[in-house]
């Protein structure tokens, strides 16, 4: 499995919605995502991808595309198709 | 549902029970969860968005709080309450004596930032003495879990209960994690999470983590501790009392006063069954405290891991001199 789709995955599985959802959202786009949903989804991807994220990490993840600029500028992840 | 025990953690007390509200929520049709102008505070936003017939913000009026939801309660439903323990336990209480002990309606009180966690605001919301004011009414069930998992399963096990329950929540964001998701909740039955012959701990809320530390500085120190997460403190557990009777001393270790908490509960059990042992209650002492935040507070009160081993240790130590 790629990380990028293991990284959806965790979007889909999470909060129950499509792959064409996922690459859309943003914070608070869908009930699911609130305050917390918000820390279940950055526990649900630091497992994924065993790190440990920080809290300026953690509180500017605001969207599927910036959670994918945190991870691989960040954490060094790669989340190319 | 499942849950993540690091996000439990993140979203301490408050966040814990909006995710388990959820559950509830979905489970019954007959459940309705009121708070004195708390929505965000007890986590109940979603659940104020997904279920609006079942959620009611009576602002900030807990007497009204628990009227309410003891009339909604007296029709056959379940009523969850929620606002700080500090208010649950005084600024309602004669609400809570007529309607939860007296009437023994189905209404489940949720007290959070029970203990210190808010200390920076003052003595007004520390709550050091709920415990003691549930203990003093009749047929309230008194819940005090210690982590976020326990909080899920205290709250669905107290929905399950047809009767009055008071549940003490401590701690706050980052609360440190005692189980994972394999957990052995029963009310009325403590959880033993350490063996040792020599000294057993009686802890309950956000001290069972602390106790634990306390007890591994000990064994490295050649003092054998047994650690029983006291989960309910009513109905007390007796009988895993009596399991641990050939320990030397017994500790009890709370987020509350020292007078009426979880080590005179301890004392009254021995009572009860004409027992006597030596009983180290370490807790808040009865004193006004100043502002502080919650950490520098518990430092204050000597309520962390390496200073709990130290107050035993000097305890122990001593006790064992007197004897020989």
């Amino acid at each position: 499995m790629s990380n990028k789709v293991k990284y959806t995955k965790v979007f889909t599985d999470l909060f129950n919605i499509s792959e064409d959802q996922a690459v859309n959202l943003k914070y608070q786009d869908i009930i699911e995502w609130d305050s917390v949903g918000h820390m279940d989804l950055i526990s649900e991807i630091e497992d994924a991808f065993d790190i440990a994220m920080g809290t300026e990490d953690i509180v500017n993840f605001n969207s599927y595309e910036t959670g994918i600029k945190i991870l691989s500028e960040n954490y060094g992840i790669s989340l190319s198709d | 549902m499942t849950y993540n025990v690091k996000s439990l953690s993140r979203l301490g007390p408050s966040g814990v029970f909006g995710k388990v509200a959820m559950e509830l929520g979905e489970q019954y049709d007959n459940i309705g969860i009121f708070t004195a102008d708390l929505r965000h505070f007890s986590g109940l936003d979603r659940f104020g968005t997904v279920f609006p017939d079942k959620f009611f913000n009576v602002g900030i009026a807990e007497q009204n709080l628990i009227g309410v939801a003891a009339g909604f309660a007296s029709e056959g439903n379940i009523a969850f309450a929620t606002t700080y323990a500090s208010f649950a336990s005084m600024r309602c209480l004669d609400q809570v004596f007529m309607n939860m002990a007296y009437m023994n309606l189905n209404v489940k009180l949720v007290g959070f930032a029970a203990g210190l966690s808010t200390g920076i605001l003052g003595p007004t919301h520390m709550s050091i003495n709920d415990m003691a004011i549930f203990r003093s009414l009749p047929n309230i069930t008194i819940l005090s879990p210690a982590d976020g998992m326990e909080i899920v399963e205290a709250v669905k096990a107290a929905a399950e209960i047809n009767g009055p329950v008071y549940i003490r929540l401590t701690g706050a964001l980052d609360n440190p994690v005692v189980y994972d998701n394999d957990i052995d909740y029963v009310i009325g039955k403590a959880n033993k999470l350490h063996t040792g012959d020599d000294i057993t701990i009686f802890s309950t809320g956000t001290m069972v983590y602390e106790s634990l530390k306390a007890s591994e500085i000990l064994s490295k120190e050649g003092i054998g501790v047994s650690v029983y997460d006291v989960h309910t403190i009513r109905p007390f557990d007796t009988e895993s009392m009596i399991d641990t009777m050939d320990a030397k001393l017994f500790v009890t270790v709370e987020e509350h006063g020292i007078a009426g908490g979880l080590g005179d509960t301890v004392l009254c059990a021995l009572n009860e069954i004409g027992e006597k042992k030596q009983v180290l209650k370490i807790g808040i002492p009865c004193e006004w405290s100043h502002s502080a935040d919650y950490s520098a507070l518990k430092e204050k009160y000597d309520l962390v891991g390496d200073r709990i081993a130290n107050t035993i240790h000097e305890q122990y130590v001593n006790m064992r001199k007197e004897i020989l």
